[in-house]
């Protein structure tokens, strides 16, 4: 397996993120985070959250799409169940079926 | 000669001195390496922000995330001095000063203090400034939001901000803030071509202008954040050096004193011998 250097740690890991792209074709990979935590980086069915225009769900397959979040509570399905994120605020980004969530900015 | 005893007195009081100064050099050192990895994070961070940012943006100009409300800018450039909050950091608050004083004009500048040691250093020399902060204490979530504010508000800031070298080199630094977003942006822009965010491809919620404006003002609070970090870090390093030269002055002293007690000690025993041995000549003149 392919290492990489962890830039939190400085510590040489397992490079598993090409394997990741290769998981089940019916989930995106999602990433939310903040400048200083990770909160959720991992492949998933969809992503729901609130913005201005009122609550909205992600899938597999979405439009290329960028909106500034309203604090709510986000909500990650997994195969795992059901993951939930209290926000403040925060900026999503939708793009070929990844979805990063900036938070605190 | 001073008596032993006062000596030991002394001695025992640098061997405090002595212990202080080696706690404050270890939690010194600590802060150091918590910090410098918070930086590598938010850097990280920063990167992936302005990896859309520079995909979004129309034109090259940086307008502090004010596009919709430009009118309000006034006409002059905002200074912010990022200081210590407290002594303890060696001179290198004296040294920004100094730097800040070289360009400062009162007529074209308004002063933003960071720090209480900065504040103070300013009130010394009879410079008035607009706004003091604190200086941030976590090193984690720093909400800059309040600077931002004021940032906003002027047409140009410059930051004067302390810059870790290494442990045993600091430096005072200035930088136009627009600049170092800027400048921290050019880490992320890669040799390969970037392709453009555009309305006719994404979807943006609520508008181009207001996604545009958010980064703007999330990324200058990220490099604000950025600098007030490398701030702290550079004072955390100069105050180790600080407490290393103090560590090393009090086991000199310590030394010197324990040389000083032993050497009383030695003087009164031979005096004592002294007056023994006298007391003998006699009493055998005597007999």
């Amino acid at each position: 397996m392919a290492k990489r250097q962890d830039a939190s740690t400085g510590n040489m890991v397992d490079d598993d993120s090409s394997e990741k792209k290769k998981l089940d074709p019916t989930m995106m990979e999602i990433k939310v985070y903040s400048p200083y935590q990770t909160y959720f980086d991992e492949q998933a069915y969809s992503i729901s959250a609130i913005n201005d225009t009122g609550p909205f769900d992600i899938l597999k397959g979405h439009h290329r799409f960028i909106t500034l979040l309203n604090p709510c509570e986000m909500e990650i399905r997994t195969p795992k169940g059901e993951e939930k994120i209290k926000i403040s605020r925060g900026v999503m980004y939708v793009k070929e079926d990844k979805v990063t969530v900036f938070l605190d900015v | 000669m001073r008596q032993p005893n006062d000596i030991q007195r002394d001695e025992k009081s640098i061997g405090t001195l002595v212990e202080l100064t080696g706690v404050f050099e270890g939690i010194a050192s600590m802060r150091i390496a918590q910090i410098k990895n918070q930086v590598l994070q938010a850097t990280a961070f920063f990167n992936d922000l302005w990896e859309i940012y520079s995909q979004l943006r129309v034109d090259n100009l940086f307008r502090f995330g004010r596009s919709q409300d430009s009118d309000k800018v006034l006409n002059k450039d905002l200074y912010i001095l990022i200081t210590a909050e407290g002594g303890f950091s060696g001179d290198i608050d004296q040294r920004l000063v100094k730097v800040m004083q070289q360009t400062y004009d009162k007529d074209k500048h308004d002063i933003v203090v960071i720090g209480h040691h900065g504040a103070m250093q300013l009130a010394q020399q009879g410079i008035s400034f607009k706004k003091y902060f604190k200086l941030p204490t976590k090193d984690k979530n720093i909400n800059v939001s309040p600077i931002i504010q004021y940032v906003q508000q002027y047409q140009k800031t410059t930051v004067f901000y302390q810059e870790y070298v290494s442990l045993m080199v600091q430096d005072v630094k200035r930088i136009e803030l627009s600049a170092a977003v800027q400048e921290q942006g050019k880490v992320s822009d890669g040799q390969e071509k970037k392709e453009i965010i555009t309305a006719e491809n994404t979807i943006f919620e609520p508008s181009v202008y207001s996604v545009i404006d958010h980064l703007e003002r999330s990324m200058l609070q990220i490099a604000m954040s950025q600098l007030i970090l490398d701030s702290k870090l550079a004072q955390y390093a100069s105050r180790f050096r600080a407490m290393t030269a103090s560590h090393e002055k009090a086991e000199e002293t310590k030394g010197e004193l324990r040389l000083e007690y032993n050497r009383a000690k030695r003087a009164i025993k031979d005096q004592r011998l002294k007056e023994i041995i006298n007391g003998l000549r006699k009493a055998k003149v005597a007999a």
